[in-house]
């Protein structure tokens, strides 16, 4: 038997909206200690990582490990039928699950609705992800880095992020011209969601698709701050931390001529 | 001259070609030329009979099927090649067995070709209809080594001996034996030698003088260029060189040429998207671990 429950409904929907741009079908695995999500996308650039500890849901059930195949897009439809307010329930057999059961609950429990969804088989590739200590690690508002993100789209379709010090860096080469965005660390003690902080053990200079990280920030709804991780010649981590887990992000560099 | 066009529509779509030209053929294929060349003139024959009876159709069909490759189109596509900053390798025998050793060597992605015998010498990944036209809408097809040894589930050997019984360039094949009991009798008898030795040859012939073993030497150890004394380098393209060449001699559209080969130059430029594959490792789908929470 597996159930989760989880309160704030609402995180649900916007996880979701965070993954379902990238991969359209992916296998949910479930364990005692929680959910976790891993997929790449079609063209093995990019990857998503989703992780939601048992603690977070109340209460969560578990007996055995096992995956629940879900299209994103028709999870997403049944998703939408759900309030924000609602508290939202998934229940799956686990022993033979071939749908998946969602309960919507309006908070003032007049309400109550449920959902099946059929499940799939899929076939995942899974990557095991080194653990790395990244050269520089920024941490930054993330509404500021989507801004960035957007603003930079007009430019160009790739951008490019040096790391020193004293300040990130990210600039756009274009037909139209250039245009590059800087940010120097900065900490705002009664505004910690504000601040801005550079670790760094090596300045690095690395080449990203915009595309792929404008789809990421689909994730700015999910926390206040986003964590970038740069080492050189590495996929790029971009995370988002909640308090129920985390979402990240990984992304291929570009590789320019040597 | 569609190498001008089709190269900048790769280039364009985020690759980077290595053009492999074909050095002499191996003598195993000899018998398989001199077919070729006997269907060529055939064809011949039935182009003129088709022109002279005004057969349009048929026309199209048979002059299609009597192009041959000259020195001089190689010659002429080389060239292009070199002005357009293009890399090219020229095999010592067959470019399939070369783009192959490129591949594995790690020089290059895949090998692009519409020869399955490119999989026989063992390219980590084959791509097929990689230049067809957009027009037709077929998708390229991605073909990996490793999938269909492990589908098949057999040894790199043993698939080498399935694509001989299939039929190859370089010897003849069994008459009878399709695919399905081609690998049926690979799966029972795992060589070639031990069907030859238990098939029964009044139901299915062996080749008189059949030379599966050379061809199988010739699967396993190509003649083959050193691929990593290769060095693969893109080079800036030379416009008024491209347009000398096209434009003047060849008489393709001058507007046209200058355009292709701007975007040439900045797609060779910009830099291409990296794949995660190349960062982290895959596991299993079934050992199924569940990221650390």
């Amino acid at each position: 038997m597996f159930e989760a429950r989880l309160t704030q409904g609402a995180l649900l929907k916007r996880l979701l909206d965070s993954v379902k741009e990238l991969v359209t079908d992916a296998n949910f695995d479930c364990s005692e200690t929680g959910i976790s999500l891993q997929a790449m996308d079609n063209s093995h650039v990019a990857l998503v990582s989703l992780s939601l500890r048992a603690e977070g849901f109340n209460p969560y059930r578990c007996d055995r490990g096992f995956s629940l195949g879900v299209n994103l897009n028709s999870l997403n439809k049944i998703m939408k039928c759900a309030g924000n307010e609602d508290v939202i329930t998934l229940k799956a057999d686990d022993s033979s699950a071939d749908s998946l059961c969602l309960l919507f609950e309006n908070s003032s429990n007049e309400r109550v609705s449920e959902y099946e969804l059929k499940l799939m088989d899929i076939d995942q590739e899974h990557l095991s992800i080194p653990e790395t200590d990244y050269d520089a690690t920024v941490m930054m508002p993330s509404a500021e880095f989507q801004r960035i993100c957007r603003d930079l789209m007009v430019v160009s379709e790739s951008v490019t992020i040096d790391v020193s010090k004293d300040e990130i860096k990210f600039t756009a080469e274009g037909e139209l011209g250039t245009g590059n965005v800087k940010l120097k660390p900065t900490s705002t003690i009664d505004k910690p969601e504000e601040s801005i902080t550079i670790e760094l053990g090596q300045t690095v200079s690395l080449q990203f698709s915009l595309k792929y990280l404008s789809n990421f920030t689909r994730g700015t709804p999910l926390s206040d701050q986003v964590m970038l991780c740069l080492s050189d010649n590495m996929p790029l981590l971009v995370e988002y931390k909640m308090d129920i887990g985390y979402i990240r992000y990984y992304l291929a560099p570009k590789v320019g001529d040597e | 001259m569609g190498i001008f066009y089709r190269t900048i529509r790769m280039v364009e779509s985020g690759i980077k070609p290595c053009y492999v030209f074909d050095g002499k053929p191996p003598t195993l294929k000899s018998g398989e030329l001199a077919k070729r060349l006997e269907r060529k003139k055939e064809a011949n024959k039935k182009l003129e009979e088709a022109q002279e009876n005004g057969d349009t159709s048929n026309v199209d069909k048979y002059s299609r099927q009597t192009v041959r490759v000259t020195k001089e189109h190689n010659d002429e596509c080389k060239k292009l090649l070199n002005l357009m900053g293009i890399p090219y390798v020229e095999a010592p025998c067959e470019a399939e067995a070369q783009c192959a050793a490129l591949a594995k060597a790690g020089k290059v992605y895949a090998a692009a070709s519409e020869d399955m015998d490119t999989l026989t010498f063992s390219t980590p990944v084959l791509l097929r209809h990689m230049t067809y036209s957009e027009a037709k809408k077929v998708p390229i097809n991605e073909i990996h080594l490793n999938k269909v040894l492990e589908g098949l589930q057999f040894s790199m050997d043993q698939f080498i001996d399935l694509c001989i019984l299939l039929g190859c360039d370089y010897c003849e094949s069994i008459k009878g034996i399709g695919p399905h009991r081609a690998v049926e009798l690979i799966k029972k008898y795992k060589t070639l030698e031990s069907i030859v030795n238990n098939l029964d040859t009044k139901k299915y012939p062996i080749p008189e003088d059949w030379r599966y073993n050379e061809a199988r030497e010739l699967f396993r150890n190509p003649e083959v260029l050193d691929p990593n004394g290769i060095e693969i380098k893109w080079k800036d393209p030379d416009v008024d060189g491209v347009v000398e060449f096209l434009v003047r001699e060849k008489g393709f559209n001058e507007d046209r040429v200058r355009k292709g080969v701007e975007k040439l130059s900045k797609n060779l430029k910009a830099a291409t998207q990296g794949r995660l594959d190349s960062f982290f490792t895959q596991v299993p789908s079934n050992a199924n671990v569940p990221a650390k929470l």
